[in-house]
C-alpha cells in the first residue's frame, strides 16, 4: 500500500521500455496497416473530396480536394517514421499524445480511402460528433457530481427520460401565456427542476434512509420509463399541443462563427451546447480548484474524516446528488428541447447509461467524461457516415464502432481508474 | 413493479376506451382483441399506433372490447402476451416482425389461442394469421416520385433494425429511383442502402429520435434532400431536422405523416402507407365470424393493402406493378 503511493509520483511521465518498444511497433503496425489495405486497394489517380462546410452553414469554404492514393501514402510514410523515431529514441512523455495522431492519421486514411472518387462532409461529420457528445457529457457531468460526493447514481437515464418529458409537456404547454421562445425557458427550468426532483428522491433513499443505491437508483428507472410510457400514452399522443415545445434554435456567435472550418463547427450551436461547455469548465475549476468542491470530494473519499473536520457530510451529499440531477435533468431536457421538439416513449435510449460510462471512462473527471463522449459521438457519427458511403462493413459491426473503440482506448491507453474511495457506501454518523 | 404500472395504465386506458365504445353496434359483442406492440410504443405514428388504429375502429363499428399492452424491451414480449391469453383474449395481435419467435412459442403452447402477427409470412400454425405486405410496391411509388422531385440528385433512406419489414421499404424505394433513371436517363443517387449486398444504414432501435436526427443531418451533409426514415418514431426526429434546414424533403411510412404528424406537414413530400388497420380490422371481422385462422392476409397495391399518400400522377406505374412487368424488389 505504502509502498504503491511512493512509486505512484515516479511512474508520471515515466514511459517503460518495454512500453516505448510496443508502441513503436504498435505505430509501424498502423503504417503498415494503411498501406497494405487502403493504399494497395486504391487506383492511382482517383480523387478524395471532403466537403469543409457543415450542412446548413452559410460559411463558404472551399472542398479540400486531393489525390487519394499520395494522401494515403503520405500519412503511411509519416506513422512510419514516427514508429521509427519511437523505437530508436522514443517519444517519452509524448508517447500518448504521438499515438493520438497515428490514431488520427489512421482514422483520416480511412476516410480518404473510403471516399476515394467519391466526396464526404468531414465538417459535418466532426459538428455531429460534438452534438452527439452532447447528452452522453452532461450525463456524464451528472455522475461525477454525485459519486464525488460518494453516492453512487444509476438513475441518471431515468432523470434524463423524465426530464425530456417534463420540458416538453411544460415547454408546450407555457404557449399559452408566453411566445416562443420563452416557453421553451420555462420548459427547460421544469425539465432541471424534475431532474432535481427525481435526485432528490434518490438522495433521501440513499443518504437518509441508507438504501442500497443501486436498487434506488433502478427504481428510479423503472418509475421513470413507466409514468413517462403512460403519460405519453394517455395524453401526449391524443392531444398533440401537449407535446410540441419546439426547439431552441442555433447561436451564432458573432465573429467566432465565421472562422472557417472551425466557426460553423464549434460555434453555431443550441444552449444545450453552450450549457455543456460552460459547465465543464465550471465543474472542473470547481471541484478542483475551490474549497467546494475540496469538501464535495473529501465527503465522497472519506467522509469520517471530512466529519471530523467539521464537513457536515450529509448536507454536503444532499446538495451534490441534487445539483448531479438537476444537470441530468438539463441533460434530459436536450433531447425534446435541443433535439426533436417532442417527446416519445423511451426516447433516450440509454444515452444516460452511455453517461455514466463514459464518466468512469474518464475517471470521475469532467473533462476525462466529455473526451469519452467525443470518443462515442466520433465513433457512432463514423460509422453512419461509412454507411452512407456504402463501405463493405456488415452494418451490426458499424453498429458496434463505439462500443469497441471505448473498450480499445479504455484498455489500451486510460487503464484503470480510479473511484472515489466512499463511493456507494451510506455514511452512518457515530454518536 | 414495472409491468403492474404497465397493467395499471393499460386498465385505465381501456376502461376509458370501453366507456367511449358505450353506444356502438354490437356484432362484436363479448370479443376481446388484445395487442401486444413492440418496443415503439403504441404512439409511435407509425405501425404500432396504425395496428391499434384498427382494433379501435373495429371497437366503434362492431362493438367488441379492445386492449393492448406495450412492450418496453425485447424481454416483455413473452410476458405481455401470455398476460393476455391468461386474461382470455379472443384474438391477440402481435405488433412486427420481432415478436416471430414470442409469438411461435406462445402459438405452440396454446392451439385454441387466435393469432395475428403484423410483418410476418413465415409462420405456418393454423392458430396464427400472418400480415404481409407488399411494401416494396408502394416505396417503389415514393422513390420514383423522389427521383422526380429532388434537386441535387441525391435520395437518402436509412432504417431501424436490419429485418425484412424494414428493408422492404428501402428495395421499392432503391428499385423506384433506379426505374426513373432508365426512364429519364438521369442519374439520381440512393444513399443509406445497397439492395444487391442487403445492406445499409440503421440505427440499430426503434427508440432514439436523436439517431434519427443525426443521422437525417448526416444524410443532408452528404447532398441528400429527400429523405425516408424506415424507424418508426426515430423517423420524426429526421423530420425535426429537416424542417430545421428547411430545404429538404421527407417521406413518412407506415401512415401518412401529414395526419399523424401535422407539424411536419410542410415538409412531408409523401408517406408510403402500410395500411395494417385494414388487415387488422379484417380478421377481428374473421375471428367474429368464425372464420378460422391460419391463412395469410396479403396487403398489397391491387387491393389497397398499401399504397401512398397524397395526389400523384402514377397510375400506370401501379399498373405495371400489379400487372407483374416492373420489378420492385430484388
Amino acid at each position: 500500500m505504502s509502498t504503491e503511493a511512493r512509486a505512484l509520483p515516479s511512474t508520471v511521465g515515466f514511459v517503460s521500455p518495454t512500453r516505448r518498444k510496443v508502441m513503436g511497433f504498435v505505430f509501424l503496425g498502423i503504417a503498415a496497416a494503411i498501406w497494405l489495405i487502403f493504399s494497395r486497394t486504391t487506383t492511382p489517380g482517383v480523387i478524395t473530396t471532403f466537403t469543409l462546410n457543415p450542412g446548413g452553414s452559410q460559411n463558404n469554404f472551399p472542398d479540400w480536394v486531393f489525390t487519394t492514393l499520395s494522401a494515403l501514402n503520405i500519412i503511411a510514410g509519416l506513422c512510419a517514421l514516427m514508429g521509427a523515431y519511437q523505437l530508436a529514441r522514443g517519444f517519452g512523455k509524448s508517447t500518448n499524445m504521438v499515438l493520438g495522431l497515428v490514431a488520427g492519421g489512421f482514422i483520416l486514411a480511412f476516410l480518404s480511402w473510403s471516399a476515394a472518387d467519391n466526396s464526404l462532409n468531414l465538417a459535418g461529420l466532426l459538428r455531429s460528433t460534438l452534438v452527439r457528445a452532447v447528452p452522453i457529457t452532461l450525463g456524464a457531468l451528472s455522475g461525477v457530481l454525485c459519486e464525488r460526493a460518494g453516492v453512487v447514481n444509476i438513475a441518471i437515464e431515468g432523470m434524463m427520460l423524465a426530464s425530456a418529458m417534463t420540458a416538453a409537456l411544460g415547454g408546450s404547454l407555457a404557449l399559452n401565456w408566453m411566445e416562443p421562445p420563452y416557453n421553451l425557458w420555462f420548459g427547460l427550468v421544469v425539465g432541471v427542476l424534475t431532474g432535481g426532483l427525481l435526485a432528490l428522491v434518490h438522495a433521501l433513499l440513499s443518504i437518509k434512509y441508507k438504501a442500497d443505491q443501486i436498487v434506488s437508483g433502478t427504481v428510479i428507472n423503472i418509475f421513470a420509463i413507466g409514468i413517462t410510457s403512460f403519460i405519453s400514452a394517455k395524453y401526449l399522443a391524443k392531444y398533440r399541443y401537449l407535446n410540441n415545445p419546439g426547439i431552441f434554435s442555433d447561436w451564432k456567435i458573432p465573429g467566432l462563427s465565421d472562422i472557417p472550418f472551425f466557426g460553423p463547427i464549434v460555434f453555431d450551436h443550441n444552449v444545450f451546447f453552450f450549457g455543456m461547455v460552460t459547465f465543464l469548465i465550471l465543474l472542473h475549476f470547481g471541484l478542483f480548484f475551490t474549497r467546494w468542491g475540496l469538501r464535495l470530494r473529501s465527503v465522497g473519499e472519506h467522509p469520517k474524516v471530512a466529519d471530523t473536520l467539521g464537513i457536515n457530510v450529509f448536507k454536503t451529499r444532499y446538495m451534490a446528488v441534487v445539483l448531479g440531477g438537476m444537470m441530468a435533468g438539463f441533460g434530459g431536457s436536450y433531447f425534446t428541447l435541443g433535439s426533436v421538439g417532442r417527446f416519445d416513449e423511451v426516447m433516450t435510449a440509454g444515452r444516460g447509461f452511455i453517461g455514466l460510462a463514459a464518466m468512469i471512462f474518464g475517471n470521475w473527471k469532467p473533462f476525462g467524461s466529455f473526451g469519452a463522449g467525443l470518443l462515442f459521438g466520433f465513433a457512432d457519427m463514423l460509422a453512419s457516415k461509412l454507411a452512407i458511403l456504402g463501405v463493405k462493413i456488415p452494418s451490426e459491426f458499424l453498429l458496434m464502432a463505439p462500443y469497441v473503440a471505448t473498450m480499445i482506448v479504455l484498455a489500451g491507453v486510460v487503464g484503470r481508474g480510479k473511484m472515489p474511495a466512499a463511493d456507494g457506501q451510506p455514511y452512518e454518523k457515530e454518536t | 413493479m414495472s409491468r403492474k404500472l404497465y397493467s395499471l395504465g393499460a386498465l385505465l386506458i381501456v376502461g376509458s376506451l370501453l366507456l367511449a365504445a358505450c353506444g356502438g353496434s354490437s356484432a362484436g359483442e363479448g370479443t376481446l382483441v388484445c395487442q401486444v406492440t413492440d418496443t415503439g410504443g403504441i404512439d409511435d405514428a407509425s405501425f404500432n399506433q396504425t395496428a391499434w388504429n384498427g382494433v379501435e375502429q373495429a371497437i366503434a363499428n362492431l362493438g367488441i372490447e379492445g386492449q393492448f399492452l406495450e412492450s418496453q424491451e425485447q424481454a416483455d414480449y413473452e410476458t405481455n402476451i401470455n398476460a393476455f391469453i391468461d386474461q382470455g383474449c379472443d384474438l391477440i395481435i402481435t405488433v412486427g416482425f420481432l415478436l416471430g419467435d414470442a409469438t411461435a412459442a406462445a402459438a405452440v403452447a396454446n392451439p385454441d389461442q387466435t393469432f395475428g402477427i403484423i410483418d410476418v409470412n413465415y409462420l405456418d400454425f393454423s392458430n396464427v394469421t400472418g400480415h404481409d405486405f407488399a411494401t416494396d410496391q408502394a416505396a417503389f411509388l415514393a422513390g420514383y416520385i423522389a427521383a422526380e422531385t429532388t434537386q441535387t440528385g441525391i435520395v437518402g433512406t436509412f432504417g431501424g433494425i436490419n429485418i425484412p419489414p424494414v428493408t422492404v421499404f428501402m428495395d421499392g424505394f432503391w428499385y423506384g429511383v433506379q426505374y426513373y433513371n432508365n426512364e429519364n436517363g438521369t442519374d439520381v443517387q440512393v444513399l443509406g442502402w445497397d439492395p444487391a449486398a442487403q445492406d445499409g444504414l440503421f440505427t440499430g432501435n426503434f427508440d432514439s429520435l436523436d439517431d434519427g436526427r443525426a443521422f437525417a443531418e448526416s444524410l443532408m451533409d452528404e447532398g441528400a434532400d429527400i429523405i425516408m426514415p424506415v424507424a418508426g418514431p426515430v423517423g420524426l426526429g429526421s423530420a425535426a431536422a429537416v424542417q430545421e434546414r428547411g430545404n429538404a424533403w421527407l417521406i413518412g411510412v407506415d401512415s401518412d405523416w401529414t395526419k399523424s404528424a401535422p407539424e411536419y406537414a410542410d415538409i412531408v413530400l409523401t408517406s408510403v402507407l402500410k395500411n395494417m388497420d385494414e388487415t387488422v380490422y379484417q380478421q377481428i371481422e374473421n375471428v367474429i365470424a368464425g372464420t378460422p385462422s391460419g391463412a395469410l392476409i396479403v396487403g398489397n397495391l391491387e387491393n389497397g393493402g398499401v399504397g401512398i399518400a397524397g395526389d400523384f400522377d402514377v397510375q400506370s406505374l401501379i399498373d405495371g406493378i400489379v400487372a407483374g412487368t416492373i420489378q420492385t424488389a430484388p
